[in-house]
Order: C-alpha cells, then sequence, then structure tokens
C-alpha cells in the first residue's frame, strides 16, 4: 500500500518509525522486524520529494532495519560459537533500535509539552520599559559591566522584535529601497553623534519594517568589530548602552568597500 | 510602611520597568523593607488583581523576576493592535531540539544529533538566532564542541520561573509499566468481582 507522505509531517527516521509503530499498533518490546522493515521502505519510497541531505539520513535508518531483520533470521550453528559465549537469552538485535526509539520518543513528548506552554505564553503581553535616562544622574549611568558578547546582543535584538510587533504603523508607509549597511553605518553614528555619544541599544532602532531592523543590527555588529561603538550592560537593566568610540569614520567606510 | 502603600509601590515599580522585570530582592533593595515584605505584598497584589474582573492587568514570575503582564483572557481584544498577529511559533524540528537542550543541558550539537537520528544544524542556528539557546562551554577532548544550554529568554518565551518548572520528563518505561499495573488491577478487580 502506498500513499503520499509529506517530508515535514515527520522530523526524522526515528519519528517515522514511531509513527509506523503507532499506527500499526506495533508493541515497541516486541518489534516484527519483516513488517516494520517493509513499511518502512514503502514510505521513503513514497517519499519522493526527500531533501538530499535528510533522505541519506531515512537510507541509513533503512539499512539498519535491513541488518537487524537479517541478524534475526541467521541460525546458530553451534560448531562454530564457544558454548560459553551462548547466554541462555542471547542478545537480541533490536535491542539497540528499542533503546533509542524509547529515548527519542521521551523527548518528542517532552516537545510537546513545551509547545503546549508556548501557546499559553503567547496570550500574555508585557511592556518595555519606561526610560527613565533623561532622569538619571551621570554617575549612575557609569555603573557598567562591560562583558557584552554576541549572544547578549542577539538576546536584545530578540526583545526589541518582540516589542515592535505591538506597534502597528498608523499608516501605510510607501515601499523604500533597501538600505544597505555602509549607509546604517553613518545614520547610526549620526544619531550617536546627536545624543552627545551615547544611546540605548533599543534607541538606535526607530524602524518597525524586518529588513531595516535587521539592516540595522547588521550594522552594530559591524561597527562593534571595526570598534567605532562600545557596547555596556548596565547592572540594573538588560537593555544595552551604545558608546561611540570615534566620530569620523571615512577610513571604515572605505575598508567596508574593499571589504565587500 | 503599611502594606496597602508598600503594594502601591511595588505596582508602580513593575509598571516602569515594564519587561525586564524585577526580583523580589531587587524590590526590597529599591523600597529598602525585607524580602519577605515584598513576598507578601506580591501575593496579595497578585490575588487583587486575579480576583478583580475590573482589573485587565495581573502579575507573573518570569525567569526569576516579577512583571506586569496583561490577562490571557484579553488576548483576542489586544491581537488587534498587533500588525502580525500569527506570533513566529517554533517549528516542530526547533521544538525537539530546543527539549533535548533544555532537559540534557549542556550537550553539543553532536549528542542531539545522536538521539534525534537527524542532522540538527538549522534547528539548533535558528535556536541560537531566537535567544533560546546559546554557547555554555566547550566540551572536552578533541574538536572542543560546543555545549549548549538554555537562556534567559528560554523561560521568559515558555512562562517559566526557573528551569526546576519545566514539566517532568516523560518515562515511556514507567508509562508501560504503569499501564500493565492498572491492566493487572482491573484483571484482579474482575476476577474479584466474579468470585
Amino acid at each position: 500500500m502506498s500513499y503520499e507522505v509529506k517530508l515535514d509531517a515527520f522530523s526524522g527516521p526515528l519519528d517515522l518509525l514511531l509513527h509506523l509503530i503507532h499506527r500499526l499498533e506495533i508493541d515497541i518490546y516486541d518489534i516484527p522486524m519483516a513488517e516494520l522493515t517493509s513499511q518502512y521502505i514503502d514510505h521513503i519510497h513514497a517519499m519522493q520529494t526527500l531533501e538530499l541531505n535528510e533522505a541519506s539520513e531515512y537510507l541509513v535508518m533503512a539499512a539498519t532495519l535491513l541488518a537487524i531483520k537479517s541478524r534475526m533470521l541467521l541460525p546458530i550453528h553451534e560448531g562454530e560459537i564457544d558454548e560459553s559465549e551462548l547466554e541462555v537469552d542471547g542478545p537480541d538485535p533490536r535491542e539497540e533500535l528499542v533503546t533509542r526509539l524509547i529515548e527519542y520518543k521521551k523527548y518528542k513528548e517532552a516537545a510537546s509539552e513545551l509547545q503546549v506552554l508556548e501557546t499559553e505564553r503567547a496570550q500574555v503581553y508585557t511592556k518595555p520599559p519606561s526610560d527613565l535616562s533623561e532622569f538619571m544622574p551621570e554617575e549612575q549611568l557609569v555603573l557598567f559591566d562591560a562583558n557584552v558578547n554576541v549572544y547578549d546582543m542577539l538576546s536584545a535584538f530578540q526583545k526589541l522584535m518582540r516589542r515592535k510587533q505591538l506597534k502597528k504603523p498608523l499608516h501605510t508607509r510607501v515601499a523604500r529601497q533597501e538600505i544597505s549597511v555602509k549607509e546604517q553605518m553613518r545614520v547610526v553614528v549620526d544619531v550617536l553623534k546627536n545624543r552627545g555619544g551615547r544611546a540605548m541599544f533599543s534607541e538606535l532602532f526607530p524602524y518597525d519594517d524586518k529588513a531595516t531592523l535587521v539592516v540595522t543590527f547588521l550594522t552594530l555588529l559591524e561597527l562593534m568589530k571595526r570598534q567605532v561603538v562600545f557596547v555596556e550592560q548596565q547592572h540594573n537593566f538588560d537593555d544595552l548602552t551604545v558608546l561611540l568610540q570615534k566620530e569620523d569614520i571615512g577610513d571604515e567606510l572605505e575598508q567596508f568597500d574593499e571589504q565587500n | 510602611m503599611n502594606s496597602n502603600n508598600l503594594m502601591s509601590k511595588i505596582e508602580a515599580l513593575l509598571f516602569v520597568v515594564g519587561d525586564e522585570g524585577m526580583s523580589v530582592k531587587q524590590l526590597a533593595q529599591y523600597l529598602e523593607v525585607e524580602p519577605m515584605d515584598i513576598e507578601a505584598g506580591l501575593s496579595e497584589l497578585q490575588t487583587q488583581y486575579e480576583e478583580s474582573e475590573v482589573r485587565g492587568i495581573t502579575l507573573k514570575q518570569l525567569a526569576g523576576s516579577y512583571q506586569i503582564t496583561t490577562k490571557p483572557a484579553l488576548a483576542d481584544a489586544i491581537k488587534k493592535l498587533v500588525e502580525n498577529p500569527t506570533n513566529q511559533v517554533l517549528t516542530a524540528a526547533s521544538l525537539e531540539v530546543l527539549a533535548i537542550i533544555a532537559y540534557k543541558q549542556p550537550i553539543t550539537r553532536a549528542e542531539v544529533e545522536d538521539l534525534r537520528g537527524v542532522k540538527s544544524e538549522r534547528p539548533i542556528a535558528t535556536l541560537v538566532s531566537r535567544a533560546l539557546v546559546q554557547e555554555v562551554g566547550r566540551a572536552e577532548g578533541t574538536g572542543r564542541a560546543i555545549l549548549y544550554g538554555t537562556t534567559k529568554e528560554f523561560l521568559n518565551y515558555f512562562g517559566l520561573k526557573s528551569l526546576q518548572e519545566l514539566p517532568p520528563l516523560p518515562d515511556a518505561a514507567q508509562a508501560e509499566e504503569e499501564q500493565e499495573t492498572d491492566l493487572f488491577l482491573t484483571k484482579f478487580q474482575e476476577t474479584f468481582n466474579q468470585n
């Protein structure tokens, strides 16, 4: 029997096996190898649109199933094997596969638990912190922990994207031409200059379209790499502060052109 | 300071810090009272929010800090504000990888792949870019493979106070055994009833 199977319906060969075991009502501790193997092979035949890199994994599993099946068919010739090696209950060739399936099944179930939590959490909204920087005395602003890595940056960007979701533009903007990292380098540096060389991470992203947000983020990473800006994290809040180290970026812009 | 006064201050602070949230320790520090009083104030405040149908907000403890959030029941009203209501949810593959990392951290990509029986580069890249997992160190031995673990954002994304709050990992073997025991008991009950 063959029918259409969508590739993305399964997240891997183990997932497909579990699906078959469930559908054929097989006892996972006593798998009829012949039946499962033939069903599995029928399935991967039906998956004609397998992407190449994933197909190999499904094929490896097919080979494994066939190997187990054939090992189970092997008669044990008494003359060839030392009596002492023959346990009363020899190792079952299926054992390793069953262990893997059971282990995988645990995490597959855990994943669906997470999905429930994800849905519940998406029902709840929060707001970004109020900007109190103008009320803060200078010396309080200098309490920094200069230990910002790329994960902190990503985390700040992720938060920003979530906050942007809540801002609906009041009118549809005319499609703008795409901006480049190079142009955006100038813009970010100008914004920082106008703010006396210091701005909160989120202040550098006054845009609502995803493309511009992403380009601006890349620009910030580029400026960090070239040491035009320095990023710090305050103790009190998770928000990052961007500090301008260099006002004239003519050289950096030229270098950037050469490298790209 | 009487407790109403304290609660109003807690509410004001949590309102200002928004989704950054504040821990009991921080609140105690800023309001100059004992952490115990803060805890009492928070729980009273939460009770009042939850019991009042007039209020659209409530308190939630996420990733170790308290935040003011909207009530889940009001999600539909808020969604109208949001430009793109289809929140980018994680794919099945990403969730699977994330579950493995969450329960088995610190863990290398190779270990994740062994468990899933399938390449997992892409889901891991997605999870890193969404700040749900990050590098937490390097494995010993050759290659010094990256070890992955979950982030604070992970807790926030799933509405968890801490990793201890993760649902217990289902134990397949245990479930099977329970079924068998149940079966035995029902059989026993049947036999017992017949006699």
